[in-house]
C-alpha cells in the first residue's frame, strides 16, 4: 500500500499532511515512530488501573500525535475523550469514548503495518 | 557540534513529537532534548546562557509545561530565554495562562513546518539582537567604571605623591570607608544613606585631600615642625578642596559630587565641635565626612610617615578610642571595632583588580534592581558571579597560582604565590625588572616556562623549574593549563595560561 492509499483508506488526505511536513520520506519515518509510541497502551492501562489523570494525559498526547500525522479521525476521537477526562474523573461516557479511540487507533496501526 | 549555531531546547514527553521538531530545526540549530519538565529544568539551569529558545509541550508527566514556565519565571530565565509553547491544547483559558506566564508564542498542533521554522527564526533573531545590545551596554559600563575608578585613583595618587605619602593611602581610605559604611548600615538606619551610596561614598573618599594641591610645596613637605601660621595654611586644604569642587561648572546635584564636597570640606571636623574649618558638632557633620575622617586617622596611624613610624593596628585602635587623634561618633567607633579583625586582612591583601570590580558590582547591583530599566541578563549575572567566585577561592587558597596572559604579557599571582616568590601580585612585561629586585629571576623563569609549550593542548602540561621560594632556591613542579582562543577565520591562538606551582621537597 502506498502512502496516499493508506491515507485514503482511513478517509484522510495525504496532501494536507504533505503541506505541513513537506516530504513523504519524513511522514513514513514518523508513522514508523507512531507504532512505537506508548501513549495508546498507557491510555488502556490507565483505564484498567482507574487512573483518570494519566488517562487524560495519554489521550491528550495521542490527540496531538495523531493531529501531526494527519490522522484526524483518531485525533478527533482522542480529543473527545480528552475533554471527557479533563476534570480528572471517569464519567459514564468514558468507556464508550475509549472504544471509539481504540477502533481508530487499530485501523491506523493496521494500515501503517501494510505500508511499503 | 558547531558551537556558533543557536541552541534550542525541545521539551516533549513523546519521542515522535521531539523528532518532528528536531528534524525541521537541526539543519540550522543545535538541539537539546528533554523528556519531561524536570529534565528541562536541569538543562536550563546548566546551560542558561547557552540556550536560545525553548520549545515547550504543555501536557507532560513529571512537571508539565506550566510548571516549567512558573519556575522559569521564578528564576528570571523567562526574561532571557524565549519560550514557544507547542500543544494540541485548545482550551482558551490554558493558552491564555501560558501567555500570562511569559511565552512568546503559542503554536497549535498540527503545525505547518514552514510556519514553525519562521516563528523560531524570528524569535531567536529578536532575542539575539536584544541580548547583543544589552551585552554591549554592559561591557561599556564595565570598561567605563574601570576607567573611572582608575582615573579617580590616579588623580588622588598625584595628590598623595606630592605629599610624599604612599599612594596606598587613597586605596586604604576607600576600603576602610566601604567597610565602615557597610557595618553602619547593618547597625542603624539613622542616616539618610543606603546600599547604593556605598560605592559612591567610597569613590568620593578618594578625593578627601585634593585641596592639598593648593598648599605650597615648601609647607606641605617641610621636614621640621610647622609654625602655627604654616599649620593654618595646611588646614586650609579642606576648604580649598571643597571650593575646587564647587567651582566645577556641572554635576552639582550628582550624589558623587555632593558626597565629595562633604568629605573634602568636613573630614577634619571633630564630633565634639572642635575641628575645622566650620566647627560642626555631632551629626551636623555629614556622615560621609565622619566616616572618612575616622578612616583617614586610622590609616595615618598605621602607616609610616616621614615624622613617625607605623603604629600597630591595636595601638591605633587604642589611640582612636582614647580620643588621642580627634573625637568620633560613638556609633562609628562601634563599627570600627566590629570590622577590626577583617580590616587588617582587607588592607593587607588589597588588590587593585578587585577594587575596580567592586565599583562595577555596585553599579551592576543597582542596575539589576532598577524597576524602571531592569537588566535581566544571565551572561552578566554569571560574569559577576564568576568574578566573585574567583576572588573568593583565591582568598581561601594557600596554593601558589598564577594566570598569565600573552597579549599584553601580564601575570597575576595568587596572594600566596606573590608572597612566596617575593614578587608583586601583578607584573607586566613593561615593568622595570630592576624594580623587582632579587626575585626578578623568578619572573624570568616563569616567563620562559609559559613560552616553552606553543603546541595546542587541552590537558594540563607539567614541567619542572627551580624557583627562589622564601629566598631559597627550590625545585618546583609547575602545572600549566592553556586557554586557546578560537576564531572562525584564524588559527586558534594561545590567549592565556593558568599555572599551579608545587614545591618539591
Amino acid at each position: 500500500m502506498s502512502l496516499s492509499e493508506f491515507y485514503s483508506s482511513l478517509g484522510e488526505s495525504l496532501d494536507e499532511v504533505l503541506d505541513r511536513l513537506r516530504m513523504e520520506s519524513r511522514i513514513m519515518k514518523y508513522l514508523g515512530l507512531f507504532l512505537e509510541d506508548p501513549s495508546f497502551n498507557e491510555l488502556k492501562e490507565a483505564f484498567e488501573s482507574k487512573d483518570a489523570k494519566t488517562a487524560f494525559r495519554a489521550a491528550h498526547t495521542l490527540k496531538g500525535v495523531a493531529a501531526n500525522l494527519g490522522l484526524n479521525k483518531l485525533s478527533n476521537t482522542s480529543s473527545d475523550l480528552t475533554e471527557d477526562l479533563r476534570p480528572g474523573v471517569f464519567t459514564d461516557k468514558s468507556q464508550a469514548l475509549l472504544e471509539k479511540v481504540e477502533a481508530d487507533y487499530i485501523a491506523a496501526v493496521e494500515g501503517i503495518k501494510q505500508l511499503e | 557540534m558547531d558551537e556558533t549555531r543557536p541552541l534550542i531546547l525541545i521539551v516533549d514527553d513523546v519521542a515522535l513529537n521531539r523528532a518532528l521538531l528536531s528534524d525541521v530545526l537541526c539543519d540550522k540549530y543545535n538541539i537539546l532534548e528533554a523528556k519531561n519538565g524536570n529534565e528541562a529544568l536541569l538543562l536550563l539551569r546548566e546551560k542558561t546562557s547557552e540556550i536560545s529558545l525553548v520549545l515547550l509541550d504543555m501536557v507532560m508527566p513529571q512537571k508539565d509545561g506550566m510548571e516549567v514556565l512558573s519556575i522559569m519565571n521564578k528564576n528570571g530565565w523567562i526574561n532571557e530565554i524565549p519560550v514557544i509553547m507547542i500543544s494540541v491544547e485548545t482550551s482558551h483559558s490554558l493558552i491564555e495562562g501560558a501567555y500570562s506566564l511569559g511565552v512568546t508564542d503559542f503554536i497549535g498542533r498540527p503545525f505547518d513546518e514552514m510556519v514553525l521554522m519562521n516563528r523560531v527564526n524570528n524569535t531567536i533573531r529578536l532575542y539575539a539582537k536584544q541580548k547583543q545590545l544589552s551585552n554591549l551596554v554592559l561591557s561599556q559600563i564595565y570598561e567605563k567604571t574601570r576607567n573611572n575608578s582608575m582615573m579617580v585613583t590616579m588623580l588622588s595618587h598625584i595628590v598623595e605623591f606630592r605629599n610624599g605619602e604612599s599612594g596606598l593611602h587613597v586605596l586604604h581610605i576607600n576600603t576602610i570607608t566601604e567597610m565602615l559604611l557597610r557595618e553602619l548600615l547593618c547597625r542603624s538606619n539613622k542616616y539618610a544613606i543606603n546600599r547604593d551610596d556605598i560605592g559612591i561614598i567610597s569613590t568620593a573618599s578618594s578625593m578627601h585631600d585634593i585641596g592639598k594641591i593648593t598648599i605650597p610645596d615648601a609647607i606641605l613637605n617641610k621636614p621640621g615642625k610647622l609654625t602655627p601660621e604654616e599649620f593654618n595654611i595646611i588646614k586650609g586644604h579642606s576648604l580649598n578642596g571643597a571650593q575646587m569642587l564647587n567651582s566645577v561648572p556641572f554635576g552639582k546635584d550628582e550624589p558623587l559630587m555632593k558626597h565629595a564636597y562633604e568629605i573634602c570640606r568636613w573630614h577634619h571636623e571633630r564630633y565634639d565641635g572642635r575641628g575645622y574649618p566650620d566647627g560642626l558638632k555631632g551629626d551636623e557633620i555629614p556622615i560621609a565626612a565622619q566616616i572618612v575622617s575616622i578612616a583617614d586617622v586610622y590609616d595615618a596611624l598605621t602607616s609610616e610617615r616621614c615624622y613617625k613610624k607605623a603604629y600597630t593596628h591595636e595601638k591605633a585602635l587604642e589611640m582612636i578610642h582614647n580620643n588621642e587623634c580627634g573625637v568620633f561618633n560613638p556609633l562609628l567607633l562601634e563599627c570600627l571595632d566590629a570590622i577590626s579583625s577583617r580590616l587588617v586582612v582587607s588592607l593587607q591583601t588589597f588588590d587593585w583588580g578587585k577594587q575596580a570590580d567592586k565599583d562595577f558590582f555596585y553599579i551592576a547591583d543597582s542596575m539589576m534592581k532598577d524597576k524602571a530599566h531592569p537588566i535581566y541578563n544571565q551572561t552578566f549575572r554569571q560574569f559577576i558571579n564568576e568574578r566573585k567566585k574567583s576572588h573568593f577561592f583565591e582568598s581561601m587558597l594557600d596554593d601558589l597560582l598564577f594566570e598569565y596572559s600573552y597579549t599584553p604579557a601580564v601575570i597575576r599571582f595568587s596572594s600566596m604565590a606573590s608572597q612566596k616568590l617575593g614578587l608583586p601580585r601583578t607584573i607586566s612585561e613593561k615593568d622595570d625588572k630592576l624594580a623587582l629586585g632579587a626575585n626578578a629571576e623568578n619572573w624570568e623563569k616563569i616567563q620562559s616556562v609559559v613560552h616553552q609549550h606553543p603546541a595546542l593542548s587541552n590537558d594540563p602540561i607539567q614541567t619542572e623549574v627551580t624557583l627562589t621560594v622564601d629566598g631559597k632556591s627550590t625545585p618546583c613542579k609547575v602545572m600549566l593549563l592553556q586557554i586557546w582562543e578560537n576564531s572562525p577565520d584564524k588559527k586558534p591562538t594561545l590567549a592565556s595560561v593558568y599555572g599551579h606551582i608545587d614545591i618539591l621537597h
